[in-house]
Order: structure tokens, then C-alpha cells, then sequence
């Protein structure tokens, strides 16, 4: 049974609420008919529409970067971590106008699936213990992604 | 030579050469001891250098000159001009100097003795800095030229290159790949081949990106309109930016070098836009009208203040404007804080162009 889009939008704003983030999204990847490109799902506290027309690739942007690596992002300051020149790589961050960030992978069946990301629009406001925290959120799973990076057997 | 009656008249318009010329002029004795200067020279000097000329003092001319340009150096004291008046080389050269008060000055000089007998020389010196300037201007925008054009060049040879050999080899990789699907029935055998082949294909897609962004091929092949709707694709699925294009041009094709200042400078302006304006939309015309090709690219967003502090480099705008006026066109900026920008470009059809 698959998540509704409106589950998933409860579960974020939720997170969103309780722990303060400016801007929460959740980016998911495409089935292979569509080559496998993360899109932007869902999202809370968003400025503008622009996250849903962003297409990343494996490896590109936040998101494509924590799908591929399967590793957590923490970025405390956008400023110092990214600069102005390759602002551009990292599209959600200009849009969202992000100046802290932390963006974790989400797990399912074994598999990143998708890329849950949290962020402020003031420096320094993602710490390590927000980061252990989302870290925490995405291994409960969200939706009917069950958040496991051992398969259970 | 003179008679007495025309020295008589001569004298007093050589005092007011002297006295009113703009060319600083220095006279010195044998020695190296000024022996006067005119108001254009005193005004160069400084104080204590003019003294030290004066007094001639050793090299008293040091304390301002900043090198004279030989064969071999933009800058050099070697073979002092001052120190060989009659060499055939100082007639006429290009000298520095540190004025009182615009720094450092290119002049050309000329150092000749003027009284064989008693071993008068006269220094002469005329401001080159505005036609420094010009030329400088000009060897700039050959520059430019040329680099753009390399570049343009370069790019496209890459993309090609790109697109052509090194995309269709590993097309022709993955089709054998799938031909190697129907040789199995090994399923772990199976899945990894899919695996590959999924990578393979992303790969090629990169690569094709790659190749696109360099210089899109449809640029070369299918002109503006193809280039410009592939490319606004591109901008909405990497930045979600939504860009309104609206085409309007009598001509499918136009001459290759105008099609790339129009494809790059609009590149820029929506890039622009997308960087600064912080807005969802942008609109994007090219038209035809009154012998020029016009590209508006126009934004409702933040805006900016002309002339105030970029908050990027600032020099997306002025490589615009330069691309613009080496195809003989115009481009101007119109922004209001809180209303929006627009990039208006122009640039003369062929046929309308002048012929170089």
C-alpha cells in the first residue's frame, strides 16, 4: 500500500513543527523508466513551487550526492561550505534561500530510496544533535518507506 | 639662418612656446644641471626633485623617471637617455614618469642637444595617455574577439567530439549489452548486466549533457529557436526555473556568429535572473525589427539599483555588453528594486551590418 501524498505531508510538517526547520523536503527517486532521477516530493515550508521542477541526477545536487554516497550531509554554514560560485550546483539551496542545512538518507528494503533534508535560512542553526535527530526520523521511516538500511529477514 | 630681423620676431613666440606649450619642456647644461623649465615641466616634478635639477645634483632626473622603453623592455634604464644625448635611438621614445600628481605617466620624449657648443640639451615630453588609452582599447577588443571566438571554437570541437565518437561508442556498447540478455538465462547474470547497463545509460546521458553544455549542437545544426527550447528545458529541470519563450524571427537561420552572441548573451541574462531575481518565471522574446534581431529577457523580480555595489562579480554584465558590441549591437539594462529587470539586446542583421 503506498504512502498517499497527504501521509507524507502530515509526517513533514510534523517534523518541521516539532524541531523548528525553516524548510523540510523529502526527495525521492524515480522508477527506472525515468532513468532513475531524484525529484523533490514533498515539502514543507517551502518560498515557491520551484523545488517540484528540479530533476536531479545521481550525484548531482544535495540530494544526488546523499542518494549516491548513502552518507549524511551536514552543512552548518552554506557560505562557508558551498560559496557564491557553486551556489549553482546545489539548485534547492539557492531557491530555498538555505544558509544551514543537513540532509540524510532515507533507507528502504536495503536501498536509498530518497533523501530527507532539513534546513534553516539563518547560519548555524543545524547542529549535531538536529542532525542525529533527522538521522533518527528518516531511520523510523516516513510514509511506507520503512527507513531500513539492513534488510530484514 | 635668421636675419636679426627675424629673430626679433621669433623671440617672443618661442617665449611663448616656452611658457604655454602643454609639452614640458627642460633645458640642461653639459653636466646634467638644469638650466630651466617650463610651467608644463615644473608642473610634472616635485618640489625637491625640481631643486635637485637645479642644484645638478646627480641624477637628479631619477628621482622622477620611472624607465624609458628600449627594443627590449617596456621599462629600462639601461643606455640612460640622459646620459647619451646624441645616440640616434632617443631622438624620439616613450619615457616614464612619476608626476606630482596623476602617478605614474607615459610621455614621449626626445633628448637632443640643441647647442653643440656649449653642450645645451633640450628634453621634450608629450602626454601619451590618452592615446595609450585608445589603443589600448582597441588591442582589447581584438582580444576579446579573439578569445571568445577560440573559446567558441574550442567548445564546439569538444562538443562535437563529445557527441559524435565518444556518445555513439557507448551507444553502440550498450546495444550490446542487451543483445547479451537474450545469451542467459543465468538471473544473477541477468541482474548484473541490467545493472551495467542502467550505469552505461547515465553515463551516456552525462556525457550528453556534457556535450550539450558546451555548445549545443542544435545551435550549429537547427539554429536559435531548437537551441533556445532545449536549453530552457534544461534551466527548468536543473533550477525549476519556468522560462516563457516566445520566438517571433522571420529566419530560420542566421549567420553563425550572430546566432552564438544571441544563444550566450540570453544564456547569461536568464542565468542572471535565475541567480538574483529570486523568481519562479522569466520571460525570454527574440523578434525582428527594423533590420535588427531583438532578445528581450525580462523578469519581475527583486532588481537592482544601476551603478550599485554587483552582488556578483559583475562581470556577466559587461561580458554581455562586450559580445553585443563586437556583433555591432547594443545592449541595455533596465532595473527597478522590487519591480524587475529587463536585458534588452540588438544587433543588426547581416544585411544591415557594415562591411569590415
Amino acid at each position: 500500500m503506498m504512502g498517499t501524498h497527504a501521509d507524507y505531508q502530515r509526517e513533514l510538517d510534523a517534523i518541521r513543527h516539532s524541531r523548528g526547520y525553516d524548510f523540510l523536503a523529502l526527495a525521492l527517486v524515480e522508477p527506472a523508466e525515468e532513468q532513475y532521477v531524484i525529484r523533490w516530493k514533498h515539502a514543507a515550508g517551502n518560498r515557491n513551487e520551484r523545488f517540484r521542477r528540479i530533476v536531479l541526477k545521481s550525484g548531482k545536487g544535495i540530494a544526488g550526492i546523499v542518494f549516491k554516497t548513502g552518507k549524511s550531509v551536514f552543512i552548518p554554514s552554506v557560505r562557508e561550505y558551498v560559496g557564491a560560485d557553486s551556489l549553482f550546483n546545489y539548485p534547492i539551496v539557492q531557491s530555498e534561500k538555505l544558509e544551514s542545512l543537513g540532509a540524510v538518507p532515507l533507507w528502504n528494503e536495503a536501498r536509498v530510496v530518497g533523501v530527507l533534508l532539513g534546513g534553516f535560512r539563518e547560519e548555524n542553526r543545524m547542529t549535531p544533535e538536529l542532525m542525529r535527530d533527522l538521522e533518527r526520523s528518516a531511520r523510523a521511516g516516513i510514509g511506507d518507506l520503512d527507513g531500513r538500511e539492513v534488510a530484514s529477514s | 639662418m635668421s636675419t636679426p630681423a627675424e629673430f626679433s620676431r621669433m623671440s617672443p613666440l618661442m617665449m611663448k612656446l616656452f611658457e604655454n606649450s602643454r609639452e614640458a619642456i627642460f633645458f640642461f647644461d653639459r653636466t646634467g644641471r638644469a638650466l630651466a623649465m617650463n610651467p608644463a615641466a615644473e608642473e610634472i616634478v616635485s618640489e625637491d626633485v625640481m631643486m635637485k635639477l637645479y642644484q645638478g645634483s646627480e641624477n637628479a632626473l631619477c628621482g622622477t623617471c620611472r624607465g624609458y622603453t628600449s627594443d627590449t623592455e617596456q621599462r629600462t634604464c639601461l643606455d640612460c637617455y640622459m646620459k647619451m644625448p646624441d645616440s640616434e635611438g632617443h631622438t624620439s621614445f616613450q619615457v616614464y614618469l612619476e608626476t606630482r600628481n596623476k602617478g605614474v605617466v607615459p610621455y614621449a620624449g626626445s633628448f637632443h642637444v640643441v647647442d653643440p657648443e656649449d653642450g645645451t640639451r633640450v628634453f621634450m615630453l608629450r602626454d601619451l595617455t590618452p592615446q595609450l588609452r585608445v589603443q589600448e582599447r582597441l588591442y582589447q577588443n581584438k582580444m576579446m574577439r579573439h578569445v571568445i571566438e577560440a573559446q567558441e571554437n574550442e567548445r564546439k570541437r569538444l562538443s562535437r567530439e563529445l557527441h559524435d565518437s565518444v556518445a555513439q561508442e557507448l551507444m553502440s556498447a550498450v546495444i550490446d549489452l542487451r543483445v547479451l540478455k537474450y545469451m542467459t538465462d543465468d538471473e544473477t547474470v541477468l541482474k548484473k548486466v541490467k545493472q551495467t547497463e542502467a550505469s552505461m545509460t547515465r553515463l551516456l546521458d552525462d556525457i550528453r549533457n556534457l556535450s550539450v553544455e558546451l555548445r549545443p549542437a542544435a545551435l550549429d545544426d537547427f539554429g536559435l529557436e531548437a537551441a533556445f527550447r532545449s536549453h530552457f528545458k534544461r534551466v527548468e529541470e536543473s533550477y525549476g526555473l519556468v522560462v516563457e519563450f516566445s520566438s517571433g524571427l522571420a529566419r530560420k537561420r542566421y549567420p553563425s556568429d550572430i546566432e552564438t552572441v544571441i544563444y550566450r548573451i540570453c544564456q547569461e541574462a536568464v542565468l542572471n535572473a535565475l541567480k538574483y531575481a529570486q523568481v519562479d518565471t522569466v520571460s525570454v522574446h527574440l523578434f525582428e525589427r527594423g533590420g535588427m534581431i531583438r532578445l528581450e529577457v525580462e523578469d519581475e523580480g527583486e532588481g537592482f539599483e544601476a551603478g550599485s555595489d554587483p552582488i556578483g562579480t559583475g562581470l556577466g554584465l559587461y561580458g554581455m555588453r562586450e559580445r553585443a558590441e563586437l556583433a555591432g549591437g547594443t545592449l541595455s539594462v533596465r532595473s527597478e528594486p522590487g519591480i524587475g529587470t529587463k536585458v534588452l539586446v540588438q544587433i543588426p542583421m547581416p544585411e544591415f551590418q557594415e562591411k569590415e
